[in-house]
């Protein structure tokens, strides 16, 4: 592992260490059952409380619930819910232009996303579900070889990396957290979520973006080139373009938006000169909710 | 030349280039500046957009004025633009310039310079010939010479004119004058210094036979003064400062300074009125006079008003050479610290190897405990010694072990302790001195003993050569004289170790008296000539000399002329140099005469034309800048408001006052604190700003403390909080360093004075104070990032848990674990210290202990022991007292492990 895999992998671990584990919502329950921590509504191994039941021979003595029993004659033992994983699949942007920044001192929208998109699969991992990267071929799985391998895969730079994810057979109800600035044309955006929907897949986008490509802060003459050879455009007056500009971006935004939504998908929009951790929060909110809901 | 007005161009003929500027005009604005390039990512959203046409593609009209007119003050200003032009000269000969170049020029020659310069454009400008006339002899020796020029030659031999530190010679000039045949009439001008020599009414009605002439001549308070040392006092300095012509009330100020140029005073100089003379004392301590090589009035520059005092010996290079090999680590156990500190304030100390201080100038030499030396250097510093050198030796156990022959007296091997635990004798006290001792007169003081000395084999010269003695007349210093030089030795340490003579006053003004002995050879006495070492310039600077400066025999000392052949300055050798001064070598001075009749006379400050070349330049220079700047805004490459401050940042260049910050740090605070912390011995903790935990550590350490009054012989005062970054860290023996989330970590200077600390005997006890012992080494958990986090940068060797016999688990109770406020994991020291006789510099563990040691006001313990109770608490505390056994005695219980085998060989 490089230093720089160690890096970003110490500060999706900071970073997720502040959020209680995450749970995502399981509205249906995969067809891939494994322990995880999603009431079965049975008895099982787990770690939230079912029912006491009377003890028999052959229960192990610290499975007793010593303050139920000395509440009556009978000896109680406890029982637990049998609880099971969900399987999550990420993806993160790691084409040529997410390595933009603005100004020095803010990270890259690449490494923002890989950030964020470590910290989300940690927070998974560390709630009991499993996750995979989506251009990555091993299946889902959780434990930290796994972070290991995903850190290590995000914090290498790829060229040429496409700038939107292949939309591979999931299993039906799986779900998946696609990070990415989404500054592709809208319609080919709006055509892989509905791609994505068809298939019964739950997900949720992240949109990240750099504070110029909101502000437009350039002024006077400049020739501006697309990262991923789009073309160049030469602007005149930059303040002149700053108003259109922005409309653009809010009509896009929109267009993404309205598609998020008809297919039940939720979208959450960072910036990088904003904290990861709200970012983070935000996603949290958006993709599961946590032990409390539930029980 | 054309004129218009008070204006008149020099090259009329740049003008044309005016015409040119409408097609300046017509491409500037045809060009748009460049654009910027940026990547920017989200560019699909722009290809869409409109664009409205703005007019800003092309440059805005007010900056095209701008840039015409930076061009138009570019051409004007290659026009050479003058203003006040000076009205051609008169008659149809040659300038003839007759230059006082000597001594008394040196004041105002900027002006002479510029009169020069003046008079040369005018007969440039009138087409005629210039001849430059110097009056005093050239540095090379030759007669001053005089030749008919262009006026460009004539410019430029003008500017390379500079004064000369001897007086002037007019008639020799003169001379090669008329060896010149010049055409027409003549105009003369003499540039005069205005004093007089023996014929300078002749001189003028000589000039004044060839042409017009005109004196130009400095006002009589403008004009030279010439300093003097007052010889008719003996003791005081006195200097005498004359002025050539009576006049109102002066003040001049006198500036002394060291050989570095430091000033050591001012003192003031006031002329009554009506009177050529004035007297000024320098009345200073006789160590700050010594100090002086330079006496320079101010305002005034030349030859004239610079003495020079002689520098012979005063600071002597002093050589230190010790035996013992870790000098730097241990400061206090050092020869040499000793012996620095007691000699640095007043001569030059250098250390080193004998050969290389040898290699260098050398005055003293002092071997601090150097046994045998090889014989090459025996015989090098023997030859040293022989040609004037003093060499002095302290003794010590290596010199008591093994000896040579560059002692004065021979040596007993062995030394002789007197006092001491095996010994019945005192330690001896020091006798008075003789009165043919160096050291006589120097009061001893009481408390002064010596513990161990060597012994002189008892001869005849023993008597004679013996300097000072013990009170049982036992030598105490010997020394012999070789040749030229001395050779001395100290029967004791330069240290401590046998003697706290090194602590003693005494100790500094014997050094002094030793080292004195290196003054003896004189300047002068032999017959051998003295070459010149630094000479002073027409400017009164001192430099190197020129070749044509010969060396001054000795016995022409006395009415020694100053001439280019012996300017004022410095003969002699390096360090035995004599100064020769102007006033040494003229007969005062004298204003010069009335002029002949008919001569128009007429200071400097004529009313001079004036260049506007240079003025031009810089408006147009001040208009690029604004230029670039504005280009630059309209790019938007820098925002407005970034703009206003560049421009105001670059005006800010030009204003830029000598301001330097009143840095003054509050000396007290560090020093009363550690005078404080050194007189009782004190456990300290580091503060992390966070109160709780400052707390938590006061009370530990108090709590420690208690328990060390009552068991052991330590017995700490209070503990004190220390600031790593101010407080003096080396009056601790032990420093506790509860490490927290909350602290910056060290500056470097911080860093720089803790790896000094624990260099030097100190010792850090971390405390990560976590819960978990089980943390402790491994990656990435929080208290062990914060402590690196701390440590960056510290001198500390490579870690390892303590080893089961290590001294930690013995030093005063016999301990298996050192459990705090919890139990278990690890505490760490360093695997195998190099320093403080492998003694670990750091103790890290994560257990709380000062937790576990606090205490609250009534003595109660303040925080539970988990999980092992009181029993628990007592293992804390037993650790810790061995924890300061450790820090303060060092690693002598480890040789507890040989007992058994000495006492089996001592038959017991």
């Amino acid at each position: 592992m490089t230093p720089a895999d160690t890096i970003l992998e110490h500060e999706a671990e900071r970073l997720a260490g502040q959020l209680p584990p995450l749970m995502v919502a399981a509205e249906r329950v995969a067809m891939t059952v494994a322990q995880g921590i999603h009431g079965r509504r049975r008895i099982g191994q787990g770690e939230t409380f079912w029912q006491f039941r009377r003890y028999e021979f052959g229960d192990s003595v610290q499975r007793v619930d010593w303050r139920q029993s000395a509440k009556a004659d009978p000896v109680y033992v406890r029982e637990t819910e049998w609880e099971a994983a969900q399987s999550v699949w990420l993806w993160v942007d790691r084409s040529p232009s997410m390595a933009f920044r603005s100004a020095s001192g803010l990270p890259s929208k690449g490494e923002r996303a890989a950030v964020l998109g470590l910290a989300l699969a940690t927070l998974l991992m560390r709630g009991g579900e499993r996750v995979a990267l989506l251009d990555d071929d091993r299946p889902p799985g959780g434990g930290s070889a796994r972070l290991h391998r995903m850190a290590e895969i995000l914090g290498r730079p790829m060229d040429g990396a496409p700038s939107l994810p292949e939309v591979p057979l999931l299993p039906r109800h799986a779900n998946v957290v696609l990070l990415s600035d989404w500054l592709a044309p809208a319609d080919v955006i709006q055509r892989l979520i509905r791609q994505f929907a068809s298939n019964a897949v739950g997900g949720h986008i992240v949109q990240i973006l750099d504070p110029a490509e909101e502000a437009f802060p350039f002024e006077g003459r400049i020739r501006f080139d697309g990262p991923e050879s789009e073309g160049e455009l030469l602007v005149r007056r930059g303040q002149s373009m700053k108003a259109p500009y922005q409309q653009a971006l809010s009509q896009h935004i929109d267009a993404i938006e309205s598609a998020v939504r008809s297919v039940g998908w939720s979208m959450t929009r960072h910036r990088t000169d904003a904290p990861a951790e709200t970012a983070l929060l935000a996603a949290y909110a958006a993709i599961g909710v946590d032990r409390g809901d539930l029980s | 030349m054309t004129a218009f007005g008070p204006i008149a161009f020099l090259s009329p003929l740049f003008l044309f280039a005016l015409a040119a500027l409408p097609v300046i005009w017509w491409l500037i604005r045809t060009n748009p500046p460049a654009p910027r390039r940026i990547t920017f990512p989200a560019i699909r959203l722009l290809f869409g957009l409109a664009q409205h046409e703005e007019t800003t593609a092309r440059t805005p009209i007010w900056l095209l004025i701008a840039r015409m007119l930076l061009a138009a003050l570019i051409i004007v200003a290659l026009a050479r633009p003058v203003m006040n032009p000076e009205r051609v000269l008169a008659g149809s000969g040659p300038l003839v310039l007759v230059v006082d170049n000597g001594w008394a020029a040196a004041p105002r020659w900027n002006d002479r310079r510029t009169a020069m310069n003046g008079l040369i454009d005018r007969a440039e400008r009138a087409g005629r010939g210039v001849v430059l006339m110097p009056t005093a002899a050239p540095a090379d020796g030759g007669a001053p010479e005089a030749v008919l020029l262009p006026p460009g030659d004539a410019k430029e031999k003008a500017g390379t004119l500079v004064p000369v530190p001897w007086p002037v010679d007019r008639m020799a000039a003169l001379a090669a004058l008329d060896a010149l045949t010049l055409d027409g009439s003549v105009n003369v001008v003499w540039l005069s210094d205005g004093l007089a020599d023996d014929d300078d009414t002749a001189f003028a009605e000589a000039l004044q036979h060839r042409g017009q002439l005109t004196v130009i001549i400095d006002p009589p308070g403008e004009s030279a003064r010439l300093l003097e040392i007052d010889r008719s006092t003996g003791l005081e300095l006195a200097v005498i400062v004359t002025r050539p012509t009576a006049g109102a009330a002066e003040e001049r100020w006198l500036r002394a300074t060291d050989p570095e140029g430091q000033i050591v005073t001012r003192v003031s100089a006031v002329f009554e009125p009506e009177s050529r003379t004035a007297r000024a004392v320098i009345d200073l301590p006789p160590q700050r006079r010594n100090d002086i090589a330079q006496l320079t009035l101010e305002g005034a520059s030349g030859s004239g008003s610079v003495i020079l005092i002689d520098n012979r010996w005063r600071r002597r290079p002093v050589g230190l050479v010790s035996g013992l090999t870790q000098e730097k680590a241990q400061a206090l156990l050092s020869d040499l610290y000793y012996l620095e500190r007691a000699i640095a304030p007043y001569h030059e100390v250098s250390q080193g190897e004998i050969d290389t201080l040898l290699a260098a100038e050398l005055s003293v030499l002092i071997l601090a405990d150097v046994g045998q030396l090889t014989l090459g250097e025996q015989r090098a510093i023997e030859n040293w010694v022989r040609a004037g050198g003093v060499l002095i030796r302290f003794a010590g156990p290596r010199l008591a072990e093994r000896d040579d022959r560059l002692l004065p007296t021979a040596l007993r091997r062995g030394e002789r302790a007197l006092g001491g635990a095996l010994s019945w004798a005192a330690p001896a006290r020091i006798a008075p001195f003789d009165a043919d001792s160096p050291f006589n007169g120097l009061e001893i003081p009481p408390d002064v003993v010596v513990n161990r000395q060597v012994l002189a084999e008892p001869s005849i010269e023993l008597a004679e050569r013996t300097w000072a003695r013990l009170a049982d007349g036992t030598p105490l210093i010997t020394g012999k004289r070789e040749e030229d030089g001395w050779i001395v030795l100290v029967h004791t340490t330069a240290n401590t170790d046998w003697s706290n003579l090194a602590l003693s006053g005494l100790y500094v003004e014997m050094l002094r008296r030793l080292v004195d002995l290196a003054s003896g050879a004189g300047v002068g006495t032999g017959d051998e000539d003295l070459p010149p070492v630094a000479i002073l310039d027409g400017f009164g600077r001192l430099g190197a000399p020129d070749p044509g400066v010969q060396p001054v025999a000795a016995a022409d000392w006395p009415g020694l002329e100053a001439g280019p052949a012996h300017p004022p300055g410095y003969y002699g050798r390096e360090g035995e140099r004599r100064a020769f001064n102007l006033t040494d070598g003229i007969d005062g001075m004298e204003p010069l005469g009335p002029l002949p009749a008919g001569v128009s006379q007429r200071s400097f400050d004529g009313t001079g034309e004036i260049d506007l070349m240079p003025w031009f330049l810089l408006a147009a220079m001040i208009l690029i800048l604004a230029d670039g700047i504005v280009s630059l805004m309209l790019r938007g490459l820098i925002r407005a408001r970034a703009g206003a401050m560049t421009a105001g940042l670059l005006l800010g260049l030009f204003a830029l006052p000598a301001g330097d910050g009143w840095a003054q740090s509050d000396p007290f605070s560090p020093d009363a604190l550690a005078k404080r912390a050194a007189l009782e011995t004190r456990l300290a903790y580091v503060l992390t700003g966070i109160p709780q935990v400052d707390d938590v550590s006061l009370a530990g350490l108090r709590g420690l403390g208690t328990v060390l009054t009552r068991r052991t012989s330590v017995e700490p005062a209070t503990p004190m909080g220390v600031d790593i970054e101010t407080d003096e860290l080396s009056v601790f023996p032990l420093l506790y360093w509860p490490v927290t989330a909350g602290q910056p970590a060290p500056s470097d200077a911080a860093v720089a004075r803790l790896n000094n600390y624990l260099r030097n005997g100190g010792m850090i006890v971390f405390d990560t104070r976590e819960n978990d012992p089980g943390r402790i080494g491994t990656v990435g958990r929080d208290p062990v990032v914060l402590l690196r986090r701390l440590v960056r940068g510290l001198d500390i060797r490579p870690l390892t848990p303590v080893p089961a016999e290590h001294v930690l688990t013995k030093s005063f109770y016999l301990l298996q674990d050192f459990p705090g406020r919890w139990r278990g994991g690890n505490v760490w020291v360093e695997e195998d210290p190099q320093v403080n006789d492998g003694v670990s510099a750091v103790v890290v563990g994560g257990h709380d202990w000062a937790g576990a040691w606090a205490v609250d006001e009534r003595g109660a313990p303040m925080f539970a022991v988990v999980p092992g109770g009181e029993q628990q608490r007592e293992t804390a505390f037993r650790f810790g007292v061995n924890l300061v056994m450790y820090a303060m005695t060092g690693n002598y219980k480890a040789d507890q492990v040989h007992i058994p085998a000495i006492m089996e060989r001592l038959g017991l």
